[in-house]
């Protein structure tokens, strides 16, 4: 169950703020990469042509361009139970 | 047009939380001009609220539409089947279209995710104005097109009052005083004699205080 | 001094302001509670010194005893009252019923306001009345005084007879409808005005003479509105946080370059002072002091002022 607690802000205004889970040690997070096509995919291809590794714990989805990106794709990945979203283009 | 603001994510899940079934419906004119009730938003709100039930481990169904705009019958048709089959509405229009649902729907529940705040314009991308109060008899005529009875703090008709300090209301710098505006406007168009016109006493039976108000165009009536 | 008027109520205000004295009016906040003997006590000491006292309504939005009830123990003690009404509180049907509630008792005068926004009070979450704006509630006094008869038109039996008085802050925003806003109310009526708290001078005069040349002196009785400082402190309060006041810097530095013991003589000094040169101007009737929780210092200040003793009118 997450929890919440009151944090004052600035405003001096109730916000409630989420407390992180208690998360086991050998726990990683599954990341979601949105990467441009013609920039930040392509260095990802490259890495693999050059060899060279990247945590497997992140999954690229190819974008046509980061503007692409809709706040719907990122919900609907945070739903689907990713822990982190990254976004690069 | 009608601004909006979207209710705390907790007030809107501990309105539906007893619900197996909700549908968010956006309203896409007004409140989403705010960005605060489109469809846009609808679809939004509602992964959050899949995100809370998960975390909640609650077994509610929440799943998204909306129509061009909740006032009026003829945008109903698409969406009539999947509010028929929730069991409760949140619907993101404004309080016009929650009432219009209601209505339309006499046995399914439904419920604001906003907070209707004001008839206003936008007076950039973000900024939404309050300027108007729909009291039914309009003075723009007289205080040069600004209006005292949504923008002055105390709808002051012959303004501004003692407040009124370097161009800001005595409630808060933020707001503008509408008189010192108004006389600005008289002056830019050379009107400053009619400052001195009184406003008569307001005849407030065409505004709220007159009771819900009713307008028929018998000529287009149906 | 003052052109003569006819008089038209029975207000002994108006009388002496007719007669061509200066008026020296004063008021008291009613108490947060219902013991009747605040008022009778502040009643009391302001008696011999002050032709009226104006009792406040609501004064900064912080519920208190009413207005009206506060005005008839003032009556009953023998010192004429003002009915201070604003129009945050009340419909035209509650403040038309007010002036005849005053009236039955005789009161006088009232003084016609809009009143803080509720904001600033103990109830900011309340909604707001404004019907009627301070100038429609002139014009609805006059109207039932002088044409006997409600705004819905009825006749009314035993109109009230009330001298009918407003305030003016001539250091408000925007400078240049001051004048302007002081005829306007004039038209809607008023006879009487009490301004605004004038620690700046200069200004205040620029303001008369602007009212002098359209003529509005010999139209309105205007009686000069001050305050004394009790420290520093309330100086540097009212220059920054009071809406609408005016108090000059060279104002608050002569009160923090007196040492503290000092500096409630020094307020008072600041008031006499600014008597003294008010009662230069043509145009001015008189005074209305306004010792915000310091009424015990009235009787000084008019003494002081060479305002005492207050003339008798019958």
């Amino acid at each position: 169950m997450a929890q919440s607690v009151a944090v004052k802000t600035r405003d001096t205004e109730n916000v409630s703020i989420e407390v992180p889970l208690e998360r086991p040690s050998e726990w990683e997070p599954e990341i979601l990469a949105f990467a441009c096509h013609y920039c930040a995919f392509a260095a990802a291809d490259l890495s693999g042509v050059m060899r060279l590794s990247y945590p497997y714990n992140v999954k690229i989805i190819r974008m046509p361009c980061t503007g692409k990106l809709d706040q719907s794709y990122v919900l609907r990945a945070f739903e689907r139970g990713v822990d982190g979203a990254f976004v690069a283009g | 047009m009608i601004v909006g603001k979207q209710k705390p994510l907790d007030e809107i899940w501990s309105m539906i939380k007893s619900h197996k079934n909700v549908l968010v419906l956006g309203c896409n004119t007004c409140v989403a001009v705010c960005h605060e009730g489109g469809n846009k938003e609808a679809e939004i709100l509602s992964s959050l609220l899949r995100m809370r039930a998960s975390q909640e481990e609650s077994g509610i169904a929440v799943t998204n539409s909306g129509v061009e705009r909740q006032c009026e019958h003829e945008f109903f048709d698409s969406v009539k089947d999947a509010i028929e089959a929730a069991d409760a509405v949140l619907s993101t229009a404004c309080g016009i279209g929650v009432q219009f649902i209601a209505e339309k729907f006499p046995t399914t529940v439904v419920y604001p995710g906003l907070n209707t705040t004001f008839l206003g314009a936008v007076e950039k991308i973000g900024v939404m104005k309050e300027k108007c109060q729909a009291c039914g008899n309009c003075v723009l005529g007289e205080t040069a097109g600004i209006c005292p009875v949504a923008r002055c703090a105390k709808r002051v008709l012959n303004g501004p009052c003692g407040g009124s300090t370097k161009g800001s209301c005595e409630i808060n710098k933020e707001v503008d005083c509408a008189w010192q505006l108004i006389v600005n406007r008289l002056n830019a168009l050379g009107q400053m004699d009619r400052y001195e016109t009184l406003a008569p006493i307001k005849d407030w039976s065409t505004d709220r205080a007159g009771g819900p108000r009713k307008q028929i165009r018998e000529e287009i009536q149906e | 001094m003052s052109q003569q008027r006819a008089v038209k109520t029975d207000s002994k205000l108006e009388k002496i302001l007719a007669a061509g004295h200066l008026a020296v009016t004063s008021e008291c906040g009613p108490p947060r509670g219902s013991d009747p003997d605040v008022i009778t006590h502040k009643g009391n000491m302001l008696k011999e010194y002050v032709d009226v006292v104006n009792i406040t309504d609501n004064q900064t939005s912080m519920t208190r005893m009413c207005s009206l009830a506060a005005c008839i123990r003032l009556k009953q003690l023998g010192v004429e009252p003002v009915l201070q009404m604003v129009t945050r509180d009340r419909n035209r049907i509650a403040l038309q019923s007010d002036i005849l509630g005053a009236a039955s008792f005789d009161i006088t005068n009232v003084l016609c306001l809009s009143g803080d926004h509720q904001s600033f009070g103990d109830c900011p979450n309340g909604q707001n009345v404004h019907d009627l704006d301070s100038m429609q509630l002139i014009q609805t006094v006059r109207y039932m005084r002088d044409e006997g008869k409600f705004l819905g038109g009825d006749d009314i039996k035993r109109p009230p007879k009330m001298f009918v008085g407003a305030a003016a802050n001539p250091f408000a925003d925007p400078f240049e409808i001051r004048v302007p806003r002081l005829a306007k109310k004039i038209a809607a009526g008023v006879e009487f005005i009490q301004t605004q708290c004038i620690y700046n001078l200069d200004k205040f005069e620029l303001w008369m003479k602007q009212v002098r040349d359209r003529g509005l002196h010999e139209k309105v009785y205007i009686l000069a509105g001050l305050t004394p400082f009790k420290n520093a402190g309330m100086a540097k309060y009212m220059r920054s946080r009071v809406p609408g006041m005016d108090v000059p810097d060279d104002v608050v530095k002569r009160m923090s370059d007196t040492p503290k013991e000092k500096q409630a003589e020094e307020g008072l000094n600041i008031c006499i002072e600014s008597i003294e040169r008010l009662k230069q101007i043509e145009g001015v009737h008189g005074f209305h002091i306004m010792a915000i929780e310091w009424e015990e210092k009235v009787p000084e200040i008019v003494k002081r002022a060479g305002l005492w003793p207050r003339p008798e009118v019958s």
